[in-house]
């Protein structure tokens, strides 16, 4: 069990470009599922291979429950990473490549071998051990490349995109095991995706990041409730968002003023934002325009509108019955629950200002 | 249907009979003028080997010329002397170009430099080199002179003989230093496709810096080691104007007896030279098949 | 695979050790150390035997034990270049027979390349060892029974003679390369020309030419490197009556180290040059690297 901590954690490939991490502080809960999140090219990787000690933070530090690691061999921090396209040793058996690890520690061979088919037995690929790595699906490789890393019983997992090179059935299973090893194991592991939906899904906590920077470190649905920014709430699927002036828990906006108890910002400009699955068509009352109806689709489960108010246009979703009810190009009334209202700072900075 | 069947299956035919025509007609130009000088050579000396020489009436084959060749202690010293330099030379060449690559492969400053350097020697002949490394080691070379302003010997004699010495050590350095680059160059090529991405897995499941070396890097490049070495050996074995010019009187290389064994006034000595070529074209022919077998492995992998 | 532009990307000295990164700064600064001597070290190596042909070549007096010449002169560049002694001439005929070698590699390399990269067909393994034997088999264990034929075909002591001994080594090289070439390229690209509207030929001048055009220059560039530094064939196929560079500098080697030094130099230059040109290409997953051991 242990903490990870990152201090001013950066990373900077070359002077001429943008840092690829960029004074990340991040504080990783021990026997915690943490999941990396941001888009392709965001230094996701990059900090995984800092923590790994695969990669020389150009500054700040790393510490492991307290201590900083950063003179720390890699081989000597206990802390594995596993890569995006498995890397398994193609020239080895899968029991070679499963037991490379134990082999390095100068391990008996026979325990060796007894450890690697318990591994075997834990990621469900009993008998592989005299295989090829190309041999075997992508799929398999990806639990063999678990296997080698957890039989060195790692103080840290690191997992890069570990679901990202899977077909959509696979990826269930796997995000089941990894599931089930992390919490059997209870072993500090931070996975590394792009993808919001598996970070929600499988994540303790999610640190998202753009561009080398921490946009925002919560548990996954302050991101939908409570994102900090409009781009995080882009990120998470947002869609409507609607600049006014905040004041008194209170938004006005050019299409009317709504009430919201819950913002991010104190009195000033601001943005309201709130999620398609809480605006209620033809509801009237309280915290209730009018607007007319642009455009449907029915997609199966449920079914979603474009409705323009004013100068602005926003989207709904709701239940497939409502496509029965309302026809396009009639004005009716739309409701935002106030309780779903999020009121974001207007600027793409603010988040950052106050940190992780 | 029949008939339209049959159709199908004729214009298939003749797809199948254009296409080895095209094979036929890209291909037979090349092989034509590699089947008549190189295996027509390699032939001509087989049949002359085994003294076959019609225009002076010998109709017969016989093994004398290799008889007289293997029971001739002098061709004894030759064939062992090139095994060791074509060894000792492929070995250090492939310690040092593995070495060198691993020191080339990160990025550093000069970087573009250091490697034009590296790469020069691929394109500078073979012969040069000898000159050079003739003028460097000999007794009164440069290197020797070096030693003397140190005040480490007074004379040239006192100087350790580095050029046409029995030990070959001129011949080896000339070699090493052609072909560092080149063994070095292709390890380089496959460090840089394989990436360090493995080496960083199995530090990070706890292999230090020697056992990642040792045990993902080296395997990893292993087979483009191995092939590259088996034609920098094959080269060494067979090479003529190095061990012509850096060589001893005695014993000689292969490839230079084989030369004079054939410019001799003394015919008889003909198919001798003819034999001894033959020698080192099997010694090549070993070479070549493990190279076939190397690269079909690395090929798989 | 993205490692590879990632690791040319990567022009920052001190994180060029990745895998490496770790440990305190101590360790790490020796490591960086310790590369900077094994760097050094090979470039002396790589560089001393050029040396000494550089010094010898501006020289006059230059008894031993001195370390560099006592008088300068530039005798041996004026006797290279004086037309008098026909070293131009030499180093012209090295060219034009290396030239007129480099157009038969060309010619009939690229059309075996083309079928040895592009199908698959019986026979083809065979085919691949025929071509692959001349690369690796010495020269000097067939040009004995090449001289016996050339004798006899009375090519023996003539430049045609010469020229066709060198394809021994430069025809298989080309044809190893350009079958690489080949091997990376999509025929496709030919027939949806064809279902454009262009014919045969008009397909071969802009569709295939562009596509392979950078392989056949490198393919040349070293075919012409390997006839020009060929030295053993020359001299027994040529039998003297066929001066080439490699053969009048041999002679001055051990007679007048100065006019040695400056052929040297002479003799070097095409080659630099090749580098200079080809240099990006010669990165060793380059089939043409393959041959380069013939040099
Ligand atoms: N070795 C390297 N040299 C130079 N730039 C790099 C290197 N590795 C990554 N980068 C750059 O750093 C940024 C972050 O990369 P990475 O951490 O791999 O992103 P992610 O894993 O989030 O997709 C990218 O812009 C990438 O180009
Ligand atoms: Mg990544």
């Amino acid at each position: 069990m242990t903490q990870v901590t990152l201090s001013a954690l950066t990373k900077q490939f070359d002077q001429k470009s943008d840092p690829a991490v960029d004074r990340l502080d991040l504080q990783i809960e021990s026997g915690k599922l943490t999941a990396l999140l941001g888009p392709s090219g965001c230094g996701k990787t990059t900090t995984m291979k800092m923590i790994a000690g695969l990669l020389r933070p150009t500054s700040g530090d790393i510490s492991f429950d307290g201590q900083s690691i950063l003179s720390i061999a890699p081989e000597d921090r206990g802390a594995v990473m596993v890569f995006q396209n498995y890397l398994l040793f193609p020239y080895m058996t899968i029991a070679e490549n499963i037991g490379f690890g134990l082999k390095m520690r100068k391990m008996d061979r026979k325990e060796i071998r007894s450890r690697v088919k318990d591994m075997l037995d834990l990621v469900q690929l009993p008998g592989f051990e005299e295989r090829r790595p190309r041999q075997l699906s992508g799929g398999q490789q990806q639990r063999i490349a678990l296997a080698r890393a957890l039989i060195v019983q790692p103080n840290v997992l690191l997992l890069d995109e570990p679901l990202s090179n899977l077909d959509a059935h696979l990826r269930d299973e796997m995000r089941e095991l990894i599931r089930r090893i992390q919490t059997e194991m209870a072993i500090t592991t931070v996975f590394v995706t792009h993808d919001q939906e598996e970070a929600v899904v499988l994540a303790d906590r999610i640190a998202l990041l753009f561009d080398g920077r921490l946009q925002q470190f919560d548990v996954p649905d302050a991101f939908f409730d409570t994102p900090k920014s409009v781009e995080i709430a882009k990120f998470f699927g947002g869609t409507n968002f609607i600049p006014g002036f905040y004041q008194d828990s209170e938004i006005n906006t050019s299409i009317g003023r709504f009430s919201a108890p819950h913002s991010a910002v104190g009195e000033g400009d601001a943005v309201l934002s709130i999620r398609p699955e809480a605006i209620t068509l033809g509801a009237n009352g309280d915290n209730s325009v009018t607007g007319t109806i642009r455009s449907h689709v029915y997609v199966g489960r449920y079914a979603r509108f474009r409705i323009e108010i004013g100068e602005v246009e926003v989207e709904a979703v709701t239940d497939p019955g409502a496509v029965k009810m309302f026809s396009d190009g009639e004005e009716i009334p739309v409701r935002f629950d106030p309780n779903k209202i999020w009121v974001i700072s207007p600027s793409p900075d603010v988040a950052l200002q106050d940190g992780g | 249907m029949a008939s339209r069947r049959i159709r199908i299956k004729r214009k298939a035919l003749s797809e199948a009979a254009g296409r080895r025509l095209t094979i036929t007609v890209l291909l037979a130009p090349a092989i034509l003028v590699i089947l008549l000088l190189f295996m027509g050579g390699l032939i001509t000396g087989f049949l002359r080997s085994l003294g076959y020489f019609p225009l002076i009436g010998l109709h017969d084959f016989n093994f004398n010329a290799y008889t007289a060749i293997l029971s001739d202690n002098g061709f004894i010293r030759s064939f062992i002397i090139t095994f060791h330099i074509a060894f000792t030379s492929t070995l250090i060449a492939g310690i040092l170009a593995v070495a060198s690559a691993m020191l080339l492969r990160p990025a550093f400053r000069g970087k573009r430099f250091v490697q034009f350097i590296f790469s020069l020697n691929l394109t500078i002949p073979h012969l040069v080199g000898a000159v050079g490394v003739l003028y460097l080691f000999s007794g009164s070379g440069l290197i020797s002179r070096l030693a003397t302003a140190a005040g480490l010997i007074d004379t040239p004699a006192g100087f350790p003989p580095m050029v046409n010495d029995p030990w070959a050590i001129g011949i080896i350095i000339q070699y090493v230093w052609k072909e560092i680059p080149f063994i070095g160059v292709i390890v380089l090529a496959i460090l840089l496709s394989v990436g360090e991405d493995y080496e960083s897995v199995a530090r990070s499941l706890g292999a230090n810096r020697w056992q990642a070396f040792r045990n993902v890097t080296l395997p990893l490049i292993m087979p483009g080691v191995v092939s590259a070495s088996v034609i920098v050996f094959a080269f060494t074995f067979g090479a003529f104007e190095i061990p012509w010019l850096l060589g001893t009187t005695f014993p000689k290389a292969l490839p230079v007896l084989a030369f004079e064994s054939y410019t001799d006034v003394d015919l008889a000595a003909r198919p001798q030279a003819m034999a001894m070529a033959m020698v080192i074209a099997f010694m090549s022919s070993l070479m070549i098949m493990a190279y076939m077998k190397l690269s079909r492995r690395y090929v798989r992998s | 695979m993205t490692d590879l532009k990632n690791v040319s990307a990567d022009q920052n000295t001190e994180l060029a050790v990745p895998v490496s990164s770790a440990g305190s700064g101590r360790r790490f600064r020796l490591r960086i150390f310790g590369r900077w001597v094994g760097i050094t070290g090979l470039l002396t190596f790589l560089i001393a035997p050029i040396v000494p042909l550089f010094i010898w070549s501006i020289s006059f007096r230059w008894f031993y034990p001195a370390i560099f010449p006592t008088e300068y002169s530039g005798r041996a560049w004026s006797e290279v270049i004086n037309p008098n002694n026909d070293v131009v001439g030499v180093a012209w005929n090295t060219a034009l027979i290396a030239l007129v070698v480099t157009i038969f590699s060309i010619l009939l390399g690229v059309p075996a390349g083309r079928a040895l990269g592009l199908y698959e067909f019986r026979g083809k393994r065979l085919v691949e060892w025929l071509i692959l034997a001349p690369i690796i088999v010495p020269g000097l264990a067939v040009v004995l029974g090449i001289h016996v034929l050339f004798i006899r075909a009375g090519l023996s002591n003539t430049i045609p003679g010469v020229i066709l001994v060198h394809l021994v080594p430069t025809l298989p090289y080309m044809t190893l390369v350009m079958s690489g070439v080949f091997a990376n390229y999509d025929t496709d690209f030919e027939l949806q020309a064809r279902s454009l509207g262009a014919g045969r030929w008009a397909t071969q001048y802009h569709i295939t030419l562009p596509a392979i055009f950078p392989g056949v220059v490198v393919g040349a560039l070293f075919a012409f490197i390997i006839s020009w530094s060929q030295y053993v064939l020359t001299l027994l196929i040529g039998g003297g009556q066929v001066q080439t560079l490699p053969l009048l500098l041999f002679g001055f080697v051990r007679s007048d180290p100065a006019i040695a030094g400056a052929l040297s130099v002479v003799f070097i230059l095409p080659a630099v040059l090749v580098l200079l040109l080809s240099s990006r290409y010669l990165s060793g997953d380059n089939a043409a690297v393959g041959g380069i051991g013939n040099i």
